[in-house]
């Protein structure tokens, strides 16, 4: 197989190869595309939705799906606003907070899940209620204004068009990608996806890697929602309400195959880019803002039958 | 278990036992049980206004999750319910305000809407060969987007009065006219799923794909029908809805019509339909609406913790849910 | 020497159906052991108790004289187990070798080191013959590869007690061959083996002593194979002497009602001719994965013809869907696959049966009275005495035998011409059994053509007319059966092996 066809068939060479040409068509239409703000701008937009993505693509890679992504990334940016504005703990702890509100959102969706064996997609339909619901019950809708000046300034501060954001986002970017080719019990999660009962046989804890498996994705939710709090400067409760399509868009455009089993993070992060650049150019040439919803959707469709074409197995 | 809904007849051990087991006899005891005890708890609950006003928006409830039933059935699902409804909708509003079409067009012009846009999710599940849920997760953002552009977001405020009063009439007590409509739809659906070609087709399609296939059933009409019929089954929906709220609203059903999925999900699962496919159940859909209607309104008229609501069903989607799982595992057991 | 491993009194239930009643097995290092008895016997869930994948309902397991109770199959591969399923327990997407050190990814500093585990994986794959990139995604694998594959990851794990489910079912008889050295090797290690296959002449060639299970239960309790011959363990395996099932008389008549020139699918079928006349039952036989199933698939419309041409009745047809096959031709598909193809398990017997004649029956606006339906089917209810309590029965609390009737029961319902039956006496008791046989002959004898596939070689001798014979997705022979077992079983055997042998 020439070199040409073997990039050809990896989930992320044709979507490098249109994200360059859709950013130098942008560049060339709109030169205010490549200004220093405006990639600012799309950077970070890009460290929030990648996260997202990530925390959507491995339940995906165990062959389950999450509603409560959002959810929990809401529940956590409300818990860790709440914690510094009504309580005044120190940032660290107010972290740690979000964080195992994330741990134990994502320990509930796997518990359940394993222990009953119904399908993750009601169990997480129920769950998004009950996390969605605690937020609305303790917030009453009304944000947390009172957030700490270094948050406000973290999710402000930037390198030139490098956002601070993406220092935490990138990090965890790179973790997830040795996570999922390297790590064991990365392997184990796309083994469990492949296929179950093989995983099984071979040793593998099928209720461990599921409950993991939800565990980092409430976990990768939370940290979205906590940088939400921080580029927003405040604890919003409808943080995380408008993630659920991308959370799946961005893994299916990047090659995920939604029974299981395959996801690719390369691939996830090229597919939040052309999102971020299709957002953008929506903004930049004047377009209705809602027509990104349309052509999201369409994409999802392009993605998933691509994919059959590519691999119709 | 499944008999009852599988055949529409007693299992083995008898009519008696089999109601009392069943999912709907649980739930018309639980809602009973829930309306006494709110009646008792706060008068305004049993007023004849509160009555009205319960009825009418278990009438939408029950549609909607009529709409996700049928989709269920074939083992599938579809998110976009609620912007097939809002879309479906928006189509009636500008048949009779700007197009000044008779209501009966506007009606059977927005029905038919839903039902396009819901064969269209049909026929691309069926082309690509991909779950339903990926399909309808992109159609909802896709026919959501699309409405929001070509309305700019505007509302249908002066619909004729003749289309609006339909929603107020009352009825025997004190209950919404909406109420019997969605009952006789019920009937239909028995009908159809139960007596029909094309619904023994589908129930078997459900339940079993390849075996299906393998027997001549026609399996991909049979998707195709389902997702036409929920997306009518929307449009009806957000029809009565937008008779009670008096406009064609854009954000009836919430971002991307998001709002309806609990509600949608609620009725059908709590009925006893499996989301597996090749059951259903269409009296326990309505009485999992019912259940549903009548303990967020209770809720509500004891005004604890209206923001609340929300996390309660929840709660009881999960419970119901697992107790119907732990019901069916005790069952096979007793089968050795 | 103390036993390896030794069951007791094994017993185990599943809903409608006791797999394993009171079953014993003793197994002694160093020692190949074969596991036997007919589809249905309870081989495979005895497997699962040793490997822990079930737990028994009662009796005791002993490994090395010690009581285990495996709550999974990893704390059997803990102990020492491994084993190769039936069933395929590969991850499709995985490469090769990470497939076969899937129990012990091989780490360092805590990623797992993927220059061990091609090593390790060629290390294991080496004396299987199989020399392949370890790099290779599984699923760019043939089906004889993958068992290979199987193969090397169960001796990847060093086991001391290996147990091995059918692993000749799709590999040539070279590789076969390869094997049984290797397993002897092993033998001579100390290492206990577990031998489940079909092929009795496999066993005598490797094997030391036998277990013999039948409808759940000892039919002997491992015993020495020396001194036991091949009819005896038939006779052990099926309760009886190897019986054949009454013969109607009738013969074939006029032009094939079905025919495939020179046909090609896109399931990989190439050159395919086949012709069956009315009354006639033609036989397809071949190793599992020789495209015997997938040809029927492609016959009825369930997969495309890409080359060549089907003739119905003389004359060339396309038939792009089941739908088209069952009501213009009336070609009929009894599927190998009960439990996912044939029945629809959670719906009622009534259901199953007239879901091939619901078009036939409904009246104006597709109306389908439960009557109708009912006067439809009760007529081949009678005829093939399912046992059920009523026609609204669930299929699924029905056993085996009238499961398999209710599937059979349908195609007869549907007055097909031409009926593919597919594996049809497999996991299903003796008394249904020679009951399908002499159904067969009889559905032939009023007139049917009938194709059949199966692997049983005295089932397919017993009932065919001619067998064509099918490897790797290709018809490479065709023979006149003349009912002798020996002849017939060597003319076909040297008809598979000689393409095996020749690439």
């Amino acid at each position: 197989m020439s070199t040409t066809m073997q990039l050809l068939r990896t989930d992320w060479f044709g979507l490098l190869v249109a994200f360059l040409l859709g950013a130098i068509m942008l560049g060339v239409a709109q030169p205010s595309f490549l200004s220093t703000y405006n990639i600012y701008v799309i950077l970070t937009a890009f460290a929030l939705s990648v996260l997202v993505a990530l925390s959507q693509m491995v339940i995906v890679a165990i062959g389950q799906l999450n509603l409560s992504v959002g959810a929990i990334g809401g529940l956590a940016a409300i818990t860790f606003a709440g914690a510094m504005d009504l309580w005044n703990v120190p940032i660290p702890v107010a972290i740690l907070i979000g964080l195992m509100v994330g741990v134990a959102g994502g320990a509930l969706n796997g518990v359940v899940t394993h222990v009953t064996g119904l399908n993750a997609f009601v169990v997480t339909l129920a769950t998004l209620s009950i996390f969605k619901g605690t937020n609305i019950g303790i917030t009453e809708a009304q944000p947390f204004y009172d957030i700490p000046e270094a948050v406000k300034t973290f999710g402000n501060a930037r390198f030139g068009f490098f956002p601070y954001l993406l220092f935490v986002s990138g990090a965890i970017l790179v973790a997830v990608w040795v996570f999922m080719r390297r790590a064991v019990l990365g392997r184990q999660l796309l083994a469990v996806g492949g296929n179950r009962n093989a995983a099984e046989l071979s040793g593998i804890s099928i209720g461990r890697v599921v409950v993991a498996a939800h565990v980092l994705s409430g976990t990768l939710a939370a940290v979205a929602g906590m940088l939400a709090v921080a580029r927003l400067q405040l604890g919003q409760p409808t943080i995380g309400d408008d993630w659920l399509i991308i959370s799946f868009a961005a893994p299916v455009i990047g090659g995920a195959v939604l029974a299981g089993g395959h996801v690719s993070v390369g691939g996830t992060l090229l597919g939040v880019a052309i999102i971020m650049l299709i957002n953008n150019a929506l903004v930049l040439l004047n377009v209705n803002p809602y027509a990104v919803q349309l052509l999201l959707g369409a994409l999802i469709l392009a993605a998933v039958a691509l994919s059959r074409f590519r691999d119709p197995a | 278990m499944s008999m009852k809904v599988v055949d529409g007849r007693a299992g083995p051990r008898g009519p008696t036992l089999a109601l009392l087991a069943s999912s709907e006899a649980g739930l018309l005891l639980i809602t009973v049980g829930f309306v006494i005890l709110f009646s008792y708890l706060t008068p305004g609950f049993s007023s004849p206004f509160n009555t009205y006003a319960l009825t009418r928006v278990l009438a939408i409830d029950v549609v909607i999750g009529f709409s996700m039933m049928v989709v269920l059935v074939t083992g599938g699902l579809n998110l976009a319910v609620g912007a097939i409804g809002v879309c479906a909708v928006m189509v009636g509003g500008w048949a009779m305000e700007v197009a000044g079409l008779p209501i009966l067009v506007a009606v059977v012009l927005a029905l038919a809407s839903g039902a396009a846009l819901g064969a269209l999710n049909g026929i691309l599940t069926v082309a690509m060969r991909v779950h339903s849920f990926v399909v309808t997760l992109a159609t909802m953002s896709l026919f959501f987007g699309a409405m929001i552009v070509m309305t700019k977001a505007q509302a249908f405020n002066a619909l004729p009065a003749a289309f609006v009063s339909l929603a107020k009439l009352k009825t025997y007590f004190f209950a919404s006219s909406m109420l019997y409509i969605s009952i006789g739809i019920g009937v239909l659906l028995w009908w159809l799923f139960h007596h029909t070609l094309i619904g023994r087709q589908i129930l078997a399609a459900g339940a079993n794909t390849s075996a299906a296939r393998l027997s001549g059933v026609p399996v991909e009409r049979t998707i195709v029908v389902c997702h036409a019929l929920s997306g009518a089954l929307a449009a009806f929906a957000g029809l009565m809805l937008t008779a009670r709220n008096g406009a064609a609203l854009p954000s009836m059903a919430g971002q991307l019509g998001m709002d309806w999925l609990l509600p949608a999900f609620l009725a059908p699962v709590l009925g006893g339909t499996l989301l597996t496919g090749g059951t259903l159940s269409v009296a326990g859909t309505f009485l999992g609406a019912a259940m549903v209607t009548v303990l967020s309104n209770g809720l509500l008229q004891l005004e604890l913790g209206e923001f609340w609501v929300q996390a309660f069903l929840g709660i009881i989607l999960l419970v119901a849910v697992a107790l119907d799982r732990l019901r069916a595992h005790l069952m096979a057991k007793r089968r050795i | 020497m103390t036993e390896k491993l030794v069951i007791t009194g094994a017993s185990k239930a599943f809903p409608g159906v006791q797999a394993l009643d009171d079953v014993s097995l003793a197994l002694a290092p160093g020692c190949i052991h074969a596991l036997l008895g007919e589809n249905g016997a309870g081989k495979s869930t005895l497997i699962k108790i040793i490997t822990g994948v079930h737990r028994p309902d009662a009796g005791t397991v002993l490994l090395d004289g010690e009581p285990v109770q495996f709550a999974s199959p990893r704390e059997a591969i803990a102990r020492g187990i491994s084993a190769v399923h039936q069933e395929r327990n590969l991850i499709p997407r995985f490469s090769v070798g990470e497939n076969i050190v899937l129990e012990n990814l091989p780490r360092r500093r805590g990623l797992v080191d993927y220059g061990e585990v091609r090593e390790t994986a060629r290390r294991f794959m080496a004396p299987l013959g199989l020399e392949i990139d370890p790099d290779t995604p599984v699923r760019n694998l043939s089906v004889a590869r993958m068992q290979l594959v199987e193969i090397a990851k169960a001796l990847s794990l060093d086991a001391r007690l290996l147990v091995l489910d059918e692993p000749t079912a799709s590999i040539t008889p070279y590789e076969t061959e390869t094997l049984f050295r290797l397993l002897r090797e092993l033998r001579d290690k100390g290492v206990a083996i577990l031998f489940v296959s079909h092929k009795l002449d496999e066993v005598f060639e490797l094997c030391d002593s036998v277990t013999v299970l039948r409808d759940g239960r000892n039919a002997c309790a491992s015993r020495p194979l020396e001194g036991l011959d091949r009819a005896d363990v038939v006779r052990l395996m099926i309760g009886r002497e190897e019986q054949t099932a009454r013969r109607t008389e009738r013969t074939a008549t006029g032009e094939p009602v079905l025919a495939l020139r020179n046909v090609g699918t896109e399931l990989g079928h190439r050159n395919v001719d086949l012709e069956v006349r009315a009354g006639e039952i033609v036989g397809l036989y071949g190793l599992v994965g020789a495209g015997r199933t997938e040809l029927a698939k492609a016959i009825i419309g369930a997969a495309k013809v890409t080359s060549g041409e089907v003739q119905v009745d003389g004359k060339a047809v396309t038939i792009d869907s089941v739908a088209t096959a069952l009501s213009r031709h009336r070609i009929g598909y009894v599927s190998e696959d009960r439990k996912h193809e044939g029945l629809i398990l959670m719906h009622s017997v009534r259901r199953n049966v007239a879901v091939t004649v619901w078009g036939r029956i409904a009246r104006a606006l597709g109306w389908l009275p439960n009557r109708a339906e009912r006067d439809a089917v009760t007529p081949y209810i009678d005829r093939l005495q399912v046992r059920t309590p009523s026609l609204a029965q669930p299929v699924s609390l029905l056993s085996g035998g009238n499961q398999q009737k209710v599937s059979v029961a349908k195609w007869i319902a549907a007055e097909v011409r031409v009926l593919i039956i597919d594996e049809p006496t497999v996991g299903i008791d003796i008394q249904t059994k020679v009951y399908l046989h002499e159904l067969i002959h009889e559905l032939a004898a009023a007139g049917t053509a009938v194709i059949l596939i199966s692997s049983d070689m005295p089932e397919m001798i017993s009932l065919a007319d001619r067998i064509a014979v099918m490897s790797e997705f290709e018809v490479v022979g065709e023979i006149d059966n003349d009912h002798d077992a020996t002849r017939m079983g060597e003319a076909i055997m040297a008809r598979i092996h000689k393409v095996e042998g020749a690439t």
